[in-house]
């Protein structure tokens, strides 16, 4: 008991003293989270909406693939994409590997099919007479899209707030093309597994309760977005 | 004009709707009639471009409609459904968001809404959401939100099915003083007949996705003499007996269900008895029941009867039949 009560009161320590370290760790991760949330998302609920709404050949294989992705390991992610990356890989001339970029797009591959199966499966929920009205109402394809959204609004905050959630608490993906660098590509969640493998139990800790703050502000977030419209 | 040519319309490989020609006229209202299943919401859905037929064409104003047809084409039609839904927001919003999207001012959408909102005694609801409105009350606003449109072609399938007998006069005395100030289309789908019938110029029948040469409840335009009680009314070259206190243009009607059909006239209080000759017999209810359609005196009438009736009285094609119907069974709207 003395060793967690010690690791709490180090953890303590660093926030209230404002350790460099530590904020330096915890913006960068809030900057990866939030540029892969905003890129998943930009890209998976169109494509959700459109899975949802169009009847074409394949609908249904594209709808299974997405859903297997969605239980796509990280590790494996981070190897494909390591491979990639890599000098000799195809996409070696972008020299991202080991840079803050190469874990947005790991982080992006994998919450993409969160976003968009999740969307799909929002917009699939919403009332089919919504597209119809829009549509006799004269709307276009993207005003009749916002009109659909915004009826699925709630279930689509909460397919961003899933979206966030595992890039955040991304590691796989983030240690193998991150490297996990210090002050260059070091992330709360890779940061937490080397502190601990090093024994700052302390440290690691106050990483840990800087990342659950950072879910908890940003669904916050999410939910008062939410709690603001009506029906 | 809006006009489906040649259309077959399937739904999983059956077929929903197959018509020839069905046209809308610019102006004028049309009401198809037709039971629950006979295909009326799949045709205002073919007709409001919403669907692209599966054989076929939909033409506007002579024009061929594409199968994507632009949102430009779209917004000169308007379909309002049975059970018509609200956009989150409040009823003032939903009226505006169709004028919105075709980048109608505020100053002159204020007019156009304050209209509408006007004849359709909407003033009340504007601030309201749909949580807050009854079945009724969202029809109204569905078909405020359409008229606010303006559009060539105003569709609208069962209007008042869930108006009380004064909303629904509301509605369609609305729909009469726009079209008075505005001539435009009007395609009604219904089986509350009585509203149908008194509004519309032009009444077509469905029945399995077909048009039907008559409609099945035997509708006649006719002139009705002054005076109460029982009187005579000519349809054709025939004279129907009817009972009403209602004089002036007027639909009749003869419910199917009400005529007797024999082979000889009956004794029997019916004061319609007309002979005539089968012109068609179709098997209605999975072969249980058959519809009779004959020839009386140059007017065509059907009966619904029993398929056990039709064998025992040996209908067929072309051979004599008699119908008959009470007085008090003939339907005035």
């Amino acid at each position: 008991m003395d060793f967690l009560a010690e690791g709490f009161r180090r953890a303590w320590g660093l926030l209230v003293a404002g350790d460099s370290e530590v904020y330096g760790i915890a913006l960068l991760t809030l900057k990866v989270a939030v540029v892969a949330t905003a890129v998943s998302c930009a890209l998976g609920l169109p494509l959700g909406y459109f899975l949802a709404t169009r009847r074409f050949w394949g609908r249904r294989a594209a709808l299974t693939v997405v859903n297997t992705a969605l239980a796509f390991p990280t590790v494996v992610v981070g190897l494909l994409l390591y491979g990639l990356l890599s000098r000799r890989g195809p996409l070696g001339g972008l020299g991202w590997l080991y840079t803050w970029q190469a874990i947005v797009v790991g982080d992006v591959l994998l919450a993409l099919p969160i976003a968009a199966a999740l969307s799909a499966a929002a917009i699939q929920g919403v009332d089919s007479r919504i597209r119809r009205t829009a549509e006799t109402l004269g709307a276009g394809s993207w005003r009749t899209a916002w009109t659909v959204a915004r009826e699925a609004r709630y279930a689509l905050a909460a397919v961003i707030t899933a979206a966030f959630g595992q890039v955040v608490a991304e590691i796989g993906a983030a240690m193998i093309v991150g490297g996990n660098i210090r002050g260059s590509t070091r992330t709360l969640t890779t940061a937490v597994a080397l502190y601990t493998a090093q024994g700052d139990f302390g440290l690691a800790l106050a990483l840990g309760l800087v990342l659950l703050m950072l879910a908890l502000v940003v669904n916050i977030a999410l939910q008062m977005l939410q709690g603001r419209g009506h029906a | 004009m809006l006009e489906l040519r040649g259309v077959r319309h399937r739904y999983e490989g059956r077929v929903v709707l197959d018509l020839e020609q069905f046209t809308v006229p610019r102006t004028g209202t049309v009401a198809v009639v037709g039971h629950n299943g006979s295909g009326k919401s799949t045709l205002l859905r073919l007709l409001a471009l919403l669907e692209a037929p599966t054989e076929g064409q939909v033409l506007l104003n002579g024009t061929v409609v594409p199968r994507r047809p632009p949102a430009a084409l779209r917004r000169r039609v308007t379909l309002v459904e049975q059970r018509p839904i609200l956009f989150r927001g409040t009823v003032l919003e939903n009226l505006e968001y169709g004028l919105q999207v075709r980048d109608i001012g505020r100053t002159a959408a204020t007019g156009i809404i304050g209209d509408v909102v006007g004849r359709l005694g909407l003033q009340p609801l504007l601030s309201r959401r749909r949580h807050e409105l009854s079945d009724g009350e969202v029809q109204r606003v569905a078909v405020a939100r359409a008229l606010v449109l303006r559009t060539d072609v105003l569709l609208l399938d069962e209007p008042a099915s869930s108006a009380d007998r004064a909303a629904a006069g509301a509605l369609y005395r609305a729909l009469s003083a726009e079209r008075a100030a505005r001539p435009f289309a009007v395609c009604i789908a219904s089986h509350q007949l009585e509203d149908a019938y008194r509004w519309a110029d032009d009444i077509r029948a469905l029945a399995d996705g077909r048009l039907s040469p008559v409609t099945p409840e035997n509708l006649f335009r006719v002139e009705l003499p002054p005076g109460d009680g029982v009187k005579s009314v000519r349809v054709g070259n025939i004279d129907l007996v009817v009972m009403t206190d209602r004089a002036g243009p007027a639909v009749v009607a003869v419910p199917p269900t009400d005529i007797f059909v024999s082979r000889e006239p009956l004794s029997s209080s019916a004061r319609n008895v007309f002979k005539g000759r089968v012109t068609g017999l179709a098997i209605e209810h999975r072969g249980a029941g058959v519809h009779v359609r004959a020839d009386v005196g140059g007017v065509e009438l059907v009966a619904a009867v029993t398929a056990d009736a039709t064998r025992d009285l040996a209908l067929t094609p072309g051979g004599p039949v008699v119908f008959s119907f009470k007085a008090t069974a003939v339907q005035v709207f």
